[in-house]
């Protein structure tokens, strides 16, 4: 007779123990390889729209956006196929006393991990391109540690949705063929850079995008930023003849001679402020308190998806 | 498919368009009606939408593309109640409602040409024919339903209502041993209960090897699963007087199931996919001088010592499948059940992973193996379980017992004529799976009394 009160290991012990596994797939799976992928893309970025980002209110929203964009690209990559790929192996594992919040929390510890990684490469080459960052604090006393948390939440949050995807999907090319629409709704639904309709704004609240374009603006003080839209516009009509004559070169030589170039483009910021970005640390808590609610809503609906695993058809 | 554009368009004035979408929807119906009659199929679906392209599903023999057909129409419907109701409240929302109903409209339209496509392929026709369903589908249907030149290469599977004789009484549990008895093991698959397995009950002792034999279909894997408890039937599984249901979570470690497949993590050591199996299935209470022993005896014992550090993807196909047994085995478990280990082994591989699983046996443990490759290691086995499929498709029991009382009872000499003789006549078989299963019926039956 079999002694069956014997004691096996709990949800901790199986945590630690999948764990290891991942780190091991680090190396042997060449999951690193996100890694550099993370400091070409920061690279990118950096290079075509890091100009002007924490100098100009445009600058500030483009890059902010493309920041945010990253981020995304990141965490979905970092997490898309990691549980579709070995579906059946999980299930097997399962069978024999695996315990699923175990094995999404030894993926959560592992992804944040990765993204920790990914957020400092991605400082690391916007520092190196001379790219501006936010100069004053919010939450922390390090201005580039608040900014880091931000970049980290966006990227997690992501890589938390694509892990639910992982985890929805039967193999990787189902997965691999969702992430794209994803990506999609994400970009377009950031709510700051494409003007939508004013019934679709509450959809904004469903993206990790809108929450960590928000949090990047509000740490750059944007509304403190010049805005030189009107200016480079207006530009472009210097040589408009009214009447024979150039009114708007004579305006704009008057302006230059008097040097109120700069005087003119913070006014035009100042009537320009959006006040969802205002440097404020209410606006930021707020915008990594929503980052970290859908991260958790993902993590529950992956390990309620994972715990059907066995109704899996062979 | 005109009646799903009416409804997307929310016009209910009448109007030309809807006296033509009526013209079609009778045409449509009277077709299919004629149509199923040809396949065998029970008319009335024809005038029910959605029912309809079900039904249509099985004449054309696309019952997968038919359950999505059906759920997604479903879908369709209820999405489109919702835009109708946003409509009134909000156009707006009712536009952004219109986004998925494009969309799933558009794969509503793939999956009927897909149910057309079968039915052109059934009834023996070009693919050209698909035009005219996807553009004049009404008077298409129609014309393939009335005239008498559209017959069907094969007609929608009737299966029989009654099935062999049941036994139908529960063994005595048996104190040392495997003692199944299984009532039934059902489910509910689209809509329909559909019955797997019924009335199997027999005691397997300790230290036997058994054979599980049946043709696609007859349940084996299902049957497997009901008996470890992994998916549970209308059943009593007693493992030595304890009840492997009621105490699942604990026995699940005494019960090592290997599957088909080897699912192991390939780029992983070998020691290290067993270190992590014995961290998992070991007790919590090891020290780790036993559980070191442990993955060293499990080394020695499955010949992995040489490879212990290569990943498992450098593995050949033997020494994997002694890796996928050895993280099971290492729990020590009672009972120990293999699906196919002997897929994609050569003969002597083969037969040397069963002289080990026959030595496992040998220390007291009950192993259950499938194979469909059995006469080449039938010698290494005790018993065989024969599972058959009788005329309402469910799986039986047709035998359990020794081997060499095996070939009498069915009157043949090899475990694959068997097979044969309990196959279905379209299976290539003799069709005989219900003869033997009532015949075993009454020879239980006169062995208990």
């Amino acid at each position: 007779m079999e002694d069956y009160s014997v004691r096996h290991r709990g949800r901790s012990s199986q945590t630690f123990i999948y764990l290891g596994k991942l780190f091991r797939m680090f190396l042997f799976q060449n999951d690193w390889k996100v890694l550099p992928m993370a400091a070409v893309i920061a690279g990118l970025v950096a290079f075509s729209v890091g100009a002007n980002l924490y100098k100009t209110m445009e600058g500030t929203l483009m890059g902010t956006f493309a920041l945010s964009c990253i981020c995304i690209w990141n965490g979905f990559f970092n997490s898309i196929q990691v549980i579709c790929r070995e579906r059946a192996i999980v299930k097997r594992e399962h069978r024999s006393g695996l315990h699923i919040s175990s094995y999404i929390a030894a993926h959560m510890i592992y992804q944040a991990f990765l993204c920790l990684l990914q957020v400092i490469i991605t400082i690391g080459v916007c520092m190196l391109m001379n790219v501006r960052l936010p100069a004053g604090s919010l939450i922390t006393p390090w201005p580039i540690v608040d900014f880091g948390l931000s970049l980290f939440l966006i990227t997690y949050c992501a890589d938390m949705l694509a892990l639910l995807v992982s985890a929805f999907s039967k193999t990787t090319t189902t997965a691999m063929t969702i992430m794209p629409f994803l990506l999609i709704v994400q970009l377009l639904f950031s709510g700051a850079f494409f003007n939508l309709p004013s019934e679709a704004m509450p959809f904004t609240n469903l993206t990790a995008t809108k929450w960590g374009l928000t949090a990047l603006c509000a740490q750059g003080d944007y509304n403190s930023l010049p805005m030189v839209s009107v200016w480079n516009s207006a530009l472009k009509m210097k040589d408009v003849e009214v009447e024979g004559e150039k009114p708007l070169l004579t305006v704009f030589q008057e302006i230059e001679k008097n040097n109120m170039r700069d005087d003119l483009l913070m006014k035009t910021g100042e009537l320009n402020q959006n006040h969802d970005y205002d440097f404020s640390p209410d606006i930021v808590l707020r915008c990594w308190a929503w980052l970290l609610a859908w991260t958790a809503v993902y993590v529950l609906l992956t390990v309620l998806l994972l715990e059907n695993i066995d109704k899996d058809n062979r | 498919m005109l009646e799903l554009s009416n409804a997307i368009s929310g016009d209910l004035d009448i109007s030309f368009s809807n006296l033509f979408s009526f013209a079609n929807y009778l045409l449509t119906a009277i077709g299919s009606w004629f149509l199923f009659k040809k396949c065998g199929v029970k008319g009335i679906w024809a005038i029910i939408p959605v029912a309809r392209e079900y039904h249509m599903s099985l004449c054309a023999d696309k019952e997968k593309e038919g359950r999505v057909y059906t759920i997604v129409s479903l879908l369709f419907y209820l999405l489109s109640v919702i835009a109708g109701v946003f409509v009134i409240i909000n156009p707006v929302w009712a536009l952004f409602m219109a986004i998925p109903l494009v969309g799933i409209y558009i794969t509503l339209i793939i999956y009927m040409l897909k149910i057309y496509l079968g039915l052109i392929k059934v009834f023996d026709r070009k693919k050209k024919w698909l035009i005219l369903f996807m553009f004049f589908e009404g008077i298409t249907l129609f014309w393939w339903g009335v005239s008498s030149r559209f017959v069907p290469g094969k007609k929608v599977e009737q299966v029989s209502k009654n099935g062999a004789k049941e036994l139908g009484e529960n063994l005595s549990a048996a104190a040392e041993g495997l003692t199944i008895n299984i009532t039934d093991r059902t489910v509910i698959d689209f809509f329909k209960k559909k019955t797997l397995l019924k009335d199997i009950h027999l005691i397997i002792p300790r230290g036997h090897m058994v054979l599980l034999l049946g043709g696609s279909g007859a349940g084996k894997t299902t049957f497997l699963n009901a008996v470890t408890g992994y998916e549970k039937a209308k059943a009593s599984i007693k493992l030595d007087n304890n009840d492997v249901y009621s105490d699942y979570d604990k026995m699940k470690y005494d019960i090592g199931f290997v599957p088909q497949q080897d699912l192991m993590r390939g780029n992983d050591t070998v020691e290290m996919t067993l270190t992590d199996a014995a961290l998992m299935r070991l007790s919590a209470d090891a020290s780790v001088m036993e559980r070191e022993n442990r993955i060293a005896n499990m080394l020695d014992q499955f010949g992995l010592t040489a490879v212990r550090n290569s990943l498992v993807e450098k593995l050949s196909g033997g020494q994997r499948k002694r890796l996928s047994i050895a993280m099971e085995f290492i729990s020590d478990p009672s009972l120990f059940i293999l699906d196919e280990p002997d897929s994609g082994l050569d003969g002597v591989v083969a037969r040397s992973l069963f002289e080990k699983l026959r030595e496992i046996a040998d220390e007291g443990k009950i192993v259950v193996v499938i194979t469909h490759t059995p006469d080449r290691v039938i010698d290494l086995f005790d018993d065989v379980i024969v599972l058959a499929k009788d005329a309402t498709r469910t799986g039986r029991l047709a035998w359990y017992g020794p081997v060499d009382e095996a070939y009498e009872f069915f009157g043949k000499n090899s475990m694959e004529e068997i097979l044969l003789s309990i196959n279905q006549k379209d299976e290539g078989g003799e069709g005989r799976a219900d003869e033997f299963v009532e015949k075993y019926a009454d020879r239980i039956k006169e062995k208990v009394g």
